[in-house]
C-alpha cells in the first residue's frame, strides 16, 4: 500500500449494454514495469482510457499518489504526472519532431502569452530549457537527427518512439504504453523492450503497460494482469500467468489448457 | 489514331462551349481591352478595335492548339499536327455557328438584352471583327484554325529536346539566383540585409503614400486592415484550428464602439480616437471570450453554424428597429470624427494608411510572437488533435479561449480604425461575405504565416481594385482563383513552414526546482 503509486478500485465502464470494465481493482508498485494482457475487446485500452481521464467510469475510484482522480480532466491528470501513448499512433503529425516534444513539456512551463508577445527574461529562459530539453528526450529515443522533420513523415517505428519520447517530455512518474510495439518487426520490438526497461532503470519511471506480444511481455514485465471480457481473471509474476488455467482457457478457448500441456510436452520432447 | 481524332474532336467540343460561354459574359471584350491598354492604346473606350478582337481569338486558338497536344507524346509529327488542326477546327465550327445565330440577331435587329445583357448590337459587330457577317464567320473560323496548327507546331517545337535544355538552363539559372540571394540573407551578412531591408521598407511606407495619391491610399489602406483582420484570424482558425464563420461582428464591435463614441449623432459623447479604439479592442476580445463560453464543446461543423448565427445576430441587432435609438439602426452612424495625435489632427488619407501600417506591424508583430512561443505550440497541438493535446497537459479551453479572445482584439482594432477612417459605419458593412472574404483570403495566401496573409490580402482585396475592368467578373475571377488555387495549390500560395530549431551549444539552464509541480 505505501509503496503503490496507483490503485485502481473496483472501477466499472459500461457502455449500453457492454460492461466493458467490470469491477477491476489494479495496484502497481513504484518503479516496476506491470503489464495487462488479454485477448481482443476485453477492455484494456478502456481501462487505461479510464485510468487516464479519457472516460468517466461508472463505479470505483482511481488513487494516483494517494490522490483520486475521479473527474479530474485529462490535463490535470497529466500535469500530476501520469502520461500515456495510444494505441494507433496519434502525434500531432504535421508539426516537427520536436514540437511535438515541446508541446509535450507544456505542464512543466509556467511563460504565457504575455511573457511571449513581451518577450520576457522567463519566456527566452523557457524556450531555451524546452528546446535543450527537446532534444535530450529524442536523443533518448534516437531521434534527434529527425528533430526538425516533420512528425508524420517519420517511419512507423520513428513515430512509436516519438510518442513515448512526447509522453516523457513531461516528466511523469507514470508511463502507459498502450501496446508499444504494434506493427513493428523483431529487431525494432527488441530495441523498444531495451528503450522500456531503461526507462524504468535510468529515470525511475512506473511504467503500465498493454502489449500482445508475449516474448516482450514475459520478458520485462515485474507483474503481469489478465483482463478477460471486462474481469481480471489473473494477476501473478509472469511464470504463474503462463501456467494459469484461467488464462489459457480466455486465449485459446475451453480445453485450450490441456491443449498447453500436451505442447508444452512436446516442446520437451 | 482514329481514337485520337475523336478524342481531340470531343476536346475542340469542350473548347466550344468555352469560347461560347466567353463571347456570352462578353469576356473576349475585356481581354481586348486589355491588350489595347498594354499596347499603348490609351483609352480605348467601350469597344475596341476589331483587330484586338482578332487577337483574342487568336489566343485562344493558340490555347486550343496547345490543349489539343496534351499527353500526346509518341505521335508522328504530321498526326500531331493533324490532331491540332481537327480540335481548333470543331471550335472554329461552333464558333462560326454562334456568329451566324449572332449575325441573325443583328440583321433581323432582335432586342434580346433582356436575356443575356451583354449581347448589344455594337458588341456582336466587334465580335464579327466589324466585318460582314459572313466574312466574320470565315475569319472567325481561320483565325482559330490558323491559330490552332500554330499552337500545335509551338508545342512540337517546345518539346524537342534542344527547347527543354534551354528552359532547364534558365530555371537552373534563376535557382541559382535565388540561392545567391539566400545565401547573402544568411550568415555574417544577415543583420545587415535585416537592418537595410527593415529601413528600406520604412521608407517606401514613409514616402509612397505621400505620393501616390488618394485612390492607392484608401486601396493600400483597405489592403492593409483586411491583413490585420487576416492574422487575427488566423491566429482563431490557421493556429487553433477553430473555425469560426462570424468573425466580421468582432470588427463590427471595434467599429461600432469607435463610432458610437466619436459621432455627434446618436449619443454626442466624443471620447476621442485612442479611447476608444482601446475599448474597442477590449470590448471584442471580452465578445471574444463570452462568444467562446458556449462553443467551446463544439469542434468543425457544428463550430461554424454556431458562429455563423453569432454574426448575424450582431448584424441584425445593429439593424434592429429597437436599438435604432442608440446604433442608429439601418442607416448606421455618420460623421465619426477622426483621431487627434498630441493635439494635431491626424486624419487625412495619408495619416490614416501610416496609422493602418502601424497597426499591421502591431498585428504582424503580436502574431509572430505568439506563434513561436508555448502558446503558440498549444494552439498548434489543439488543431492537430485536441484530445491528445489535452491529455499531453494542455488546457484546451483556456487556450481556445485566449485565441478568440485575441483574434477578435485584432479585428476591434481593425473595426475601430476602419470606422474612423471612412467616418461612416453601418451594419451592412459587416455582413456574412466580409466574413468569408476574410476566410478566403487566409486560405489562398496560406493559412498561418505572415506573408501568405498578405498576399492573399492583396490578391483578394487589392487585386479587384488595380484590375478595374474585371469589375463585373469580380465574382467569378474570384470563384475560378479559388477553384484553381484549392486544385494546384491546396495550402495556399505561401504555405507555412515549421520552425527550424538547432540543437543547444551549451547545457541549459536547470529548470526550477519550485516551478515543477510534481514528480516526488
Amino acid at each position: 500500500m505505501e509503496n503503490s503509486i496507483i490503485q485502481v478500485q473496483g472501477v466499472s465502464k459500461i457502455f449500453g449494454g457492454l460492461t466493458a470494465v467490470n469491477n477491476v481493482d489494479l495496484e502497481v508498485s513504484k518503479g516496476s514495469i506491470y503489464s495487462i494482457i488479454g485477448p481482443n475487446g476485453a477492455g484494456k485500452t478502456t481501462l487505461f482510457n479510464c485510468i487516464s481521464g479519457f472516460y468517466i467510469p461508472e463505479h470505483g475510484t482511481v488513487l494516483f499518489q494517494g490522490e483520486a482522480l475521479n473527474g479530474r480532466s485529462t490535463d490535470a491528470i497529466c500535469s500530476l504526472g501520469l502520461s500515456r501513448t495510444y494505441q494507433n499512433i496519434r502525434l500531432f503529425s504535421n508539426l516537427t519532431a520536436i514540437e511535438n516534444v515541446m508541446v509535450g513539456q507544456h505542464p512543466r512551463l509556467r511563460e504565457n502569452w504575455m511573457d511571449a508577445v513581451l518577450n520576457t527574461k522567463r519566456c527566452r529562459q523557457e524556450e531555451k530549457i524546452s528546446v535543450a530539453e527537446g532534444y535530450k528526450w529524442l536523443e533518448f529515443v534516437g531521434l534527434s537527427e529527425f528533430a526538425n522533420a516533420i512528425s508524420g513523415s517519420l517511419p512507423y517505428g520513428a513515430q512509436r518512439r516519438l510518442e513515448i519520447a512526447r509522453a516523457l517530455s513531461s516528466n511523469p512518474v507514470l508511463l502507459l504504453l498502450d501496446e508499444p510495439t504494434a506493427g513493428m518487426n523483431p529487431q525494432e520490438t527488441l530495441e523498444m523492450t531495451a528503450l522500456i526497461r531503461s526507462l524504468r532503470d535510468q529515470f525511475n519511471i512506473t511504467i503500465i503497460l498493454i502489449e500482445h506480444d508475449m516474448h516482450v511481455v514475459m520478458g520485462i514485465s515485474d507483474q503481469i494482469a489478465v483482463l478477460d471480457f471486462g474481469n481480471k481473471i489473473a494477476e501473478g509474476k509472469p511464470a504463474e500467468i503462463q501456467k494459469n488455467e484461467r488464462v489459457i482457457e480466455a486465449y485459446l478457448g475451453p480445453g485450450g489448457a490441456a491443449l498447453a500441456n500436451k505442447y508444452r510436452r512436446k516442446k520437451a520432447s | 489514331m482514329k481514337n485520337s481524332i475523336r478524342q481531340s474532336i470531343r476536346t475542340g467540343v469542350t473548347f466550344g462551349i468555352v469560347h461560347i460561354f466567353f463571347i456570352l459574359i462578353a469576356f473576349n471584350s475585356m481581354i481586348s481591352v486589355l491588350i489595347a491598354k498594354l499596347s499603348g492604346i490609351k483609352n480605348p473606350g467601350e469597344i475596341p478595335a476589331p483587330k484586338f478582337y482578332i487577337a483574342f481569338t487568336l489566343l485562344m486558338g493558340l490555347w486550343i492548339g496547345i490543349a489539343a497536344l496534351n499527353k500526346k507524346h509518341s505521335l508522328s509529327v504530321g498526326k500531331k499536327l493533324l490532331l491540332s488542326f481537327t480540335t481548333s477546327l470543331t471550335t472554329g465550327l461552333m464558333a462560326g455557328v454562334l456568329d451566324v445565330l449572332l449575325a441573325i440577331i443583328l440583321v433581323n435587329k432582335v432586342f434580346i438584352r433582356d436575356f443575356l445583357t451583354v449581347l448589344s448590337f455594337d458588341f456582336i459587330k466587334a465580335t464579327l471583327f466589324g466585318m460582314t457577317p459572313v466574312m466574320g464567320t470565315i475569319v472567325t473560323v481561320l483565325c482559330f484554325v490558323a491559330a490552332g496548327v500554330a499552337g500545335g507546331a509551338l508545342t512540337i517545337l517546345n518539346r524537342t529536346e534542344a527547347v527543354q535544355k534551354f528552359w532547364k538552363n534558365i530555371i537552373s539559372w534563376f535557382k541559382k539566383q535565388i540561392e545567391k540571394i539566400q545565401y547573402l540573407s544568411r550568415g555574417k551578412y544577415h543583420l545587415f540585409w535585416q537592418i537595410g531591408g527593415i529601413s528600406l521598407l520604412a521608407l517606401v511606407a514613409i514616402l509612397l503614400p505621400m505620393q501616390w495619391g488618394s485612390y492607392w491610399n484608401y486601396v493600400f489602406g483597405t489592403v492593409g486592415l483586411y491583413v490585420i483582420l487576416g492574422l487575427g484570424l488566423n491566429i482563431i482558425v490557421g493556429l487553433s484550428g477553430q473555425l469560426v464563420l462570424g468573425y466580421i461582428a468582432f470588427f463590427a464591435i471595434g467599429a461600432y464602439t469607435m463610432a458610437l463614441l466619436n459621432a455627434p449623432e446618436p449619443h454626442n459623447l466624443m471620447w476621442g480616437f485612442w479611447p476608444a479604439l482601446l475599448l474597442g479592442v477590449l470590448l471584442s476580445a471580452l465578445s471574444g471570450l463570452l462568444l467562446g463560453l458556449p462553443i467551446m464543446r463544439l469542434r468543425g461543423d457544428y463550430l461554424a453554424i454556431v458562429t455563423l448565427g453569432f454574426g448575424e445576430i450582431i448584424r441584425i441587432l445593429l439593424k434592429s428597429d429597437v436599438l435604432t435609438n442608440f446604433t442608429g439602426g439601418p442607416r448606421g452612424i455618420q460623421n465619426i470624427k477622426g483621431p487627434m495625435f498630441f493635439g494635431i489632427p491626424f486624419n487625412s488619407e495619408v495619416d490614416f494608411v501610416y496609422l493602418i501600417f502601424a497597426g499591421v506591424i502591431l498585428a504582424g508583430f503580436v502574431y509572430n510572437r505568439l506563434k513561436q512561443s508555448r502558446t503558440g505550440r498549444a494552439w498548434l497541438s489543439i488543431r492537430e488533435d485536441e484530445t491528445v493535446a489535452r491529455a499531453t497537459g494542455v488546457d484546451t479551453i483556456k487556450y481556445k479561449l485566449l485565441a478568440l479572445a485575441i483574434g477578435a482584439a485584432f479585428a476591434g482594432l481593425a473595426g475601430g480604425i476602419y470606422a474612423s477612417r471612412n467616418q461612416f459605419t453601418g451594419p451592412d458593412e459587416h455582413a456574412l461575405m466580409a466574413s468569408i472574404n476574410v476566410l478566403s483570403l487566409i486560405i489562398v495566401g496560406g493559412m498561418g504565416n505572415i506573408p501568405g496573409t498578405i498576399l492573399g490580402a492583396f490578391t483578394l482585396k487589392g487585386l479587384p481594385e488595380i484590375l478595374r475592368e474585371f469589375a463585373n467578373f469580380r465574382l467569378l475571377a474570384f470563384g475560378a482563383l479559388l477553384v484553381f488555387m484549392m486544385l494546384s495549390r491546396p495550402d495556399g500560395l505561401i504555405p507555412s513552414s515549421r520552425p527550424k530549431y538547432d540543437p543547444p551549444t551549451e547545457p541549459a539552464p536547470e529548470i526550477d526546482k519550485k516551478e515543477a509541480t510534481h514528480g516526488k
